[in-house]
């Protein structure tokens, strides 16, 4: 239980200080790493007593249930909550490392890092909108960090889009609570069984829309691009390895948990959907040359994989969806970070990185391939355009390693001895994963029953 | 009732799909506006009530309280979030010295031909030397 209270309270009482101060000063953004690493040391312990076990419920305040802000760590949302805590603390670390350049940068990370974990760990409905207008709020900020022409432009795009993503979905509640008349997601997913279909699948449309736009699905890709090319390393593997991840929790805590019979009927629609993402988007990153680009549209193309474990949906999709999600916020963390660093060991933890994104062994994004294949066997036409997918990621990321490191086009000084260290590690991490994948199996399989479970 | 708010919240998303899709970035804002303040509506229409203020002692039928709080809430987060907005706006603005979004996208777009035309020039040099 002090668990659960710290993973909110300690980044968020951290976050609030340390805005007001100077965070280029070294401290201050050591301190914001500390506030990280407490919260994703109180997720860990908590992790530990919901993993396996039965989910916890709370309402802050001592308010009496239905009054104050109500709180539930399940499987999935611990799960999601750890990966982005993890990838927020590698990205701040690594800028800790570099020098920040804003003053702001310490504190935003660190109420991020508590909106974040709000968003994952809510069981009302509204509240969920509370923490990802605030989550979304700094990675506004975030995005304009530099404070160039190009990180200005970029951030505009990414607010003004993402801002209509919201309030879609803002609609897509007042719907919800216009035809079951509760905010408490367990009580939703009861309620809306019984409700009108025709209602039932607008809502269903409008979560889809506001979660699309934050993945960066194909029809709402557009703002995707332009913000990972704009945003300096550490933003990018921010937003990417950390923000992102609110589109994949929100489709499947929505979709197959409030939703069920709604995703079943849009099954087909999705997995079609994200083919035309996979294919789209490998595509455009083959025909790109910098590391940063080829990265952004491969963004693209590896949420395509999730929208499609989640089309194919049962606990086999559901569990690939979900492993699928965590292995690519770390490969995007390790990938985005390396971009515009330089050195012997760099070199290293982008073939680790290329070699997970596009899938080759020992590297964890093959346990994330597998898990899709498995998902998607029965299908050959699926299988085949994966497999294409595949192929295609591993053409650009190594065509991004023959620019940069064969050919030796990157450009700059050599990175610091501890940033370079600082990558080993995350890159030694995605490797774990891959080497010893029973721990990510086994989340992913935890995740995929309260899912299923919600649906019965 | 509901008719009225619906008519009232459509006429607001309409009118800010249209001010969003303008050049001038000051207008995008006021359609992100007018937009949030549909979604507001909206939100206050999904919990459409007859009865009393909900005001400590209970008297009688009170309308929904809840769905006002909702209300409340997403107008300051609405109106937080405008705040920042029209502060890269105004950031842009000072930055591009323009505030029309086709002059800022132009600037961009000729930064990339010149990347390309450096690109090309070096392919070109290459191809020399290998020659």
């Amino acid at each position: 239980m002090t668990a659960f209270t710290l993973t909110l309270v300690v980044p968020w009482a951290a976050g609030i200080v340390l805005v007001f101060c100077d965070g280029r000063r070294r401290t201050i953004g050591w301190l914001a790493v500390a506030a990280l690493l407490g919260n994703l040391a109180a997720l860990i312990v908590l992790a530990t007593t919901v993993l396996g076990g039965e989910p916890l419920r709370a309402t802050t305040g001592d308010w009496p249930a239905g009054v104050g802000i109500a709180l539930r760590a399940d499987a999935l949302g611990i799960v999601f909550a750890l990966v982005s805590s993890f990838a927020l603390l590698a990205a701040t670390v690594h800028e800790v490392l570099h020098g920040v350049a804003e003053r702001v940068f310490p504190g935003l990370v660190a109420l991020l890092a508590a909106a974040l974990t709000g968003v994952f760990l809510t069981g009302d409905l509204f509240n969920f909108y509370v923490f990802f207008e605030l989550a979304m709020a700094a990675g506004y900020i975030l995005a304009t960090y530099g404070g160039t022409r190009r990180e200005l432009g970029a951030a505009l795009v990414f607010t003004a889009v993402n801002l209509l993503g919201t309030f879609v979905f803002v609609l897509s509640v007042a719907g919800v609570y216009h035809v079951t008349g509760t905010l408490d997601m367990t009580q939703i997913a009861a309620r809306l069984d019984t409700v009108n279909p025709n209602a039932a699948v607008l809502i269903a449309v409008g979560f889809f829309i506001a979660f699309g736009v934050k993945l960066g699905l194909f029809p709402f890709h557009f703002w995707l691009p332009t913000v990972y090319t704009g945003a300096r390393p550490a933003v990018a593997a921010i937003l990417s390895g950390g923000l992102a991840n609110i589109g994949a929790y929100g489709l499947l805590r929505f979709g197959a948990e409030l939703l069920p019979r709604e995703l079943e009927l849009a099954g087909t629609a999705l997995i079609v959907v994200g083919c035309v993402s996979i294919v789209y988007g490998s595509l455009l990153a083959v025909s790109r040359r910098t590391a940063a680009e080829t990265l952004a549209y491969s963004a693209i193309g590896q949420v395509g994989y999730i929208l499609v474990a989640i089309g194919i949906g049962g606990p086999v999709g559901f569990a690939a969806a979900v492993a699928y999600s965590i292995v690519n916020a770390l490969n995007k963390t390790l990938l985005f970070l390396t971009v515009q660093m330089r050195g012997a060991l760099v070199g290293g933890a982008f073939v680790v990185g290329a070699f997970s994104l596009a899938g080759v062994p020992p590297a964890s994004g093959f346990i994330g391939k597998l898990e899709i294949f498995r998902a998607t066997a029965d299908e050959p036409a699926l299988l085949a355009l994966i497999l294409l997918g595949s192929a295609l990621s591993f053409v650009y990321i190594f065509q991004i390693y023959q620019y940069d490191f064969w050919r030796g086009e990157r450009a700059g000084p050599v990175s610091s001895r501890p940033q370079q260290a600082l990558i080993a590690v995350v890159a030694l991490v995605v490797l774990a994963a891959g080497v010893w994948p029973e721990p990510l199996l086994a989340f992913s399989r935890d995740a995929a029953d309260v899912l299923v479970g919600g649906a019965r | 009732m509901k008719l009225v708010f619906a008519l009232a919240a459509s006429t607001l998303f309409g009118t800010g799909a249209y001010l969003l899709l303008n050049r001038d970035l000051v207008r995008v804002v006021l359609g992100i506006v007018l937009i949030s303040q549909g979604a507001t509506l909206t939100l206050v229409a999904s919990g459409l009530t007859r009865g009393r203020a909900a005001i400590y002692p209970l008297r009688g039928q009170v309308s929904d309280p809840l769905s006002q709080a909702m209300a409340l809430t997403a107008i300051v987060i609405g109106l937080a979030v405008t705040a920042l907005l029209l502060v890269l706006v105004l950031r842009v603005a000072l930055e591009f010295q323009s505030r029309r979004l086709d002059e800022v996208a132009e600037e961009e777009a000729a930064r990339d031909a010149r990347l390309e035309a450096e690109e090309a020039a070096d392919h070109a040099s290459e191809d020399e030397a290998a020659r």
